[in-house]
């Protein structure tokens, strides 16, 4: 009683306004320190499966090889780049986004030079820019009930996804300029590598043919399979690893056409004055190592850009690479979308309006 | 009221209000006032955002469609949850509690899922069009999925709250013996209902109103996953702006109209009500 009272009476306003401040700063130091010793890392990655195959096929592995501690932080978003760029308090390092995203970032300047001398360029199909590393590619194409839907009575490509008289049914489209666009223009026919500049009026024209079928213009990734399986759509545009995860969660009757699809790159990227840029460069490297790739890419379904990697994945997963051989595939071409995007999202959201 | 009176009385309102004012000023005011700032375009002033919005028939449509959906969505919230504060008002109290939990459930649930559970009731052949098929004897698709009508049903699952806590406690504020003296003196039911409960909930209802109407105006991912291509919100075309484009004097300039219009309603609401009493 007495002792406490003592420490009580010992608390006075000044030693406690100190006290206060001090906690109050104690996140703003022990960061600081962090950064001194040089054994932490920032990465900003997604969240769900995602977060956990990214987790076990990477940073698990990084932090054990290095030592490296690395914090995964979710959702990479490109407005708190700019505010932290801006505002000169940039807290994370490493930025893992799809194409539009880090292109836009790298018009904007957000991004570090990487030294590609550090990365195995010979083993790599995509080679990286100045200052993007690619680090998988996606596969968008077309989804489908093969019970509802057996073979010969649903599209293949995107010419047939566009014939509504032929496959007669409801259909799903992304809510947004890029890749729907590309998609229009390949269903009309415009050969895979001569997609780009893209022939924007074209690209509108062939979506009004399209328009009355589309059920859904999707939001959120999950509705391309989701409005598959309630029957809302007969036919959906969706990405091949999402169809092979829901396949995978069993008892769910869906496929997913190889006959054509449009591809599509994820890249990582250092913010410009990140406080652990030898850190992030070091991870970049060992992201593109042929056995990690393979390791991650066996939980993401998503296609390595190492090419060593194809022959390490899993026969599980292997029949879920989309094919990159110049034909009847295409690839986004995300330098062009970050000098147009802007303007053309906003004509496709008044064309959808209207 | 003399001098001191006065005096004390400002100091009252001072020390009472005060602390909340300063508060508000700190959070709300100076950050309102960044975003002014932000929307002509920072220290290089221009109007060109606004120029820009004013020309763009997006930007018109979308506030045409905000407010459609959210004054849709706030009468039928309203007419939902009216009724169940009222019900709730006449439960003893230990059960009004476990309803009152219970009148929170629609927040339990992650918008996602029940986005799923919508399109599995909504659906073409979801439970209502497989419901009305049976009853029928042949197929009903009603397009109830996809558009305004699934847009504000899925709103309204979620602003029922916020209508009925505030109609409930002026439910609760009414003096019983003013319904028990008109019963005495003979009036029906439906006429105490019309001429003391009606009348005495109304300051609920226009709080739980006009917080539903504004909650509404800001809402996102409801009209993205229940809406059809027409459903576009300003929320939806701000989030455009701040995180995709990365053109922050225009998404600064969309929420600066949005509050003025707001601003522009409610000084609407006052002088109308101020008008009404003279």
């Amino acid at each position: 009683m007495l002792q406490s009272k003592a420490v009580l009476n010992g608390v006075n306003r000044r030693n406690f306004c100190l006290g206060g401040m001090s906690v109050l700063s104690a996140p703003f130091i022990s960061r600081r320190s962090f950064a001194r010793s040089g054994g932490e890392l920032v990465f900003v990655s997604w969240g769900g499966s995602y977060h956990n195959a990214v987790l076990k096929g990477l940073v698990e592995p990084f932090m054990a090889e290095t030592g490296i501690h690395v914090t995964m932080v979710d959702t990479p978003d490109l407005a708190k780049v700019k505010a932290q760029i801006l505002s000169g308090n940039v807290e994370w390092d490493l930025f893992d986004s799809p194409g539009p995203l880090a292109a836009t970032g790298s018009r904007e300047g957000y991004w570090e030079a990487l030294d590609t001398s550090r990365l195995p360029l010979s083993e790599l199909s995509v080679q990286p820019t100045h200052d993007l590393a690619p680090f998988f590619l996606t596969a968008g194409g077309i989804a489908y009930d093969p019970k509802e839907f057996p073979e010969g009575r649903h599209p293949r490509n995107f010419e047939e996804y566009f014939d509504v008289r032929r496959f007669p049914g409801l259909r799903t489209l992304r809510n947004r300029v890029s890749e729907t666009l590309e998609v229009a223009l390949l269903a009309d026919g415009v050969a895979p590598d001569q997609l780009y500049p893209l022939d924007v009026a074209r690209g509108f024209r062939m979506l009004d043919t399209i328009k009355p079928s589309i059920i859904k213009w999707v939001e959120a990734t999950t509705q391309t399979i989701t409005l598959l399986q309630a029957g809302e759509a007969d036919f959906s545009y969706s990405y091949a690893s999402r169809v092979q995860t829901a396949r995978a969660s069993g008892g769910v009757s869906i496929d997913f056409s190889f006959g054509q699809t449009l591809n599509f790159l994820e890249y990582l990227s250092i913010l410009k004055g990140a406080p652990h840029r030898e850190e992030a460069m070091q991870f970049i490297a060992f992201a593109l190592r042929a056995d990690r790739q393979a390791e991650t890419m066996n939980l993401l379904v998503n296609r390595p850009v190492n090419e060593k990697a194809m022959g390490m994945l899993s026969q599980k997963v292997l029949p879920w690479m989309p094919d990159i051989n110049p034909g009847k595939n295409a690839l986004v071409n995300d330098a062009w979308w970050a000098e147009n995007y802007a303007p053309l999202e906003r004509r496709f959201k008044e064309w959808t309006l209207s | 009221m003399t001098m001191a009176a006065m005096t004390k009385d400002r100091i009252g309102a001072l020390c009472t209000i005060g602390p909340a004012a300063a508060f508000m000023v700190g959070i709300v005011g100076i950050p309102l006032f960044y975003i002014l700032y932000v929307s002509f375009n920072g220290p290089h002033f221009s109007p060109s955002a606004y120029v820009m919005l004013l020309s763009s028939r997006l930007f018109f449509q979308s506030l045409w469609s905000t407010f459609e959906t959210s004054i849709l969505a706030t009468v039928l919230s309203v007419l939902l949850g009216y009724p169940v504060a009222v019900h709730l008002a006449r439960q003893p109290a230990r059960r009004r509690a476990l309803m009152m939990i219970m009148v929170l459930m629609p927040f339990w649930t992650s918008v996602l899922v029940k986005s799923y559970a919508f399109t599995i009731i909504l659906g073409r052949r979801g439970i209502i069009n497989t419901a009305l098929s049976c009853v029928v004897g042949h197929k009903v698709a009603l397009p109830l999925l996809f558009n305004k009508f699934s847009v504000v049903i899925g709103m309204a699952n979620y602003l029922v709250p916020f209508v009925v806590f505030p109609v409930l406690a002026s439910l609760l504020a009414i003096d019983p013996a003013l319904g028990r003296a008109a019963t005495l003196m003979g009036a029906r039911p439906m006429r105490v209902f019309r001429q003391i409960t009606l009348p005495l909930s109304l300051p609920g209802v226009i709080a739980g109103a006009s917080s539903t109407f504004i909650i509404s105006l800001g809402f996102f991912v409801v009209p993205a996953l229940l809406g059809g291509r027409h459903d576009v919100m300003l929320a939806n075309l701000v989030d455009f702006y701040t995180r995709e484009t990365l053109d922050w004097p225009a998404a600064a300039a969309i929420g600066m109209c949005l509050l003025a219009v707001i601003g522009m309603c409610g000084f609407i609401a006052t002088t109308l009500r101020k008008v009404r009493r003279v």
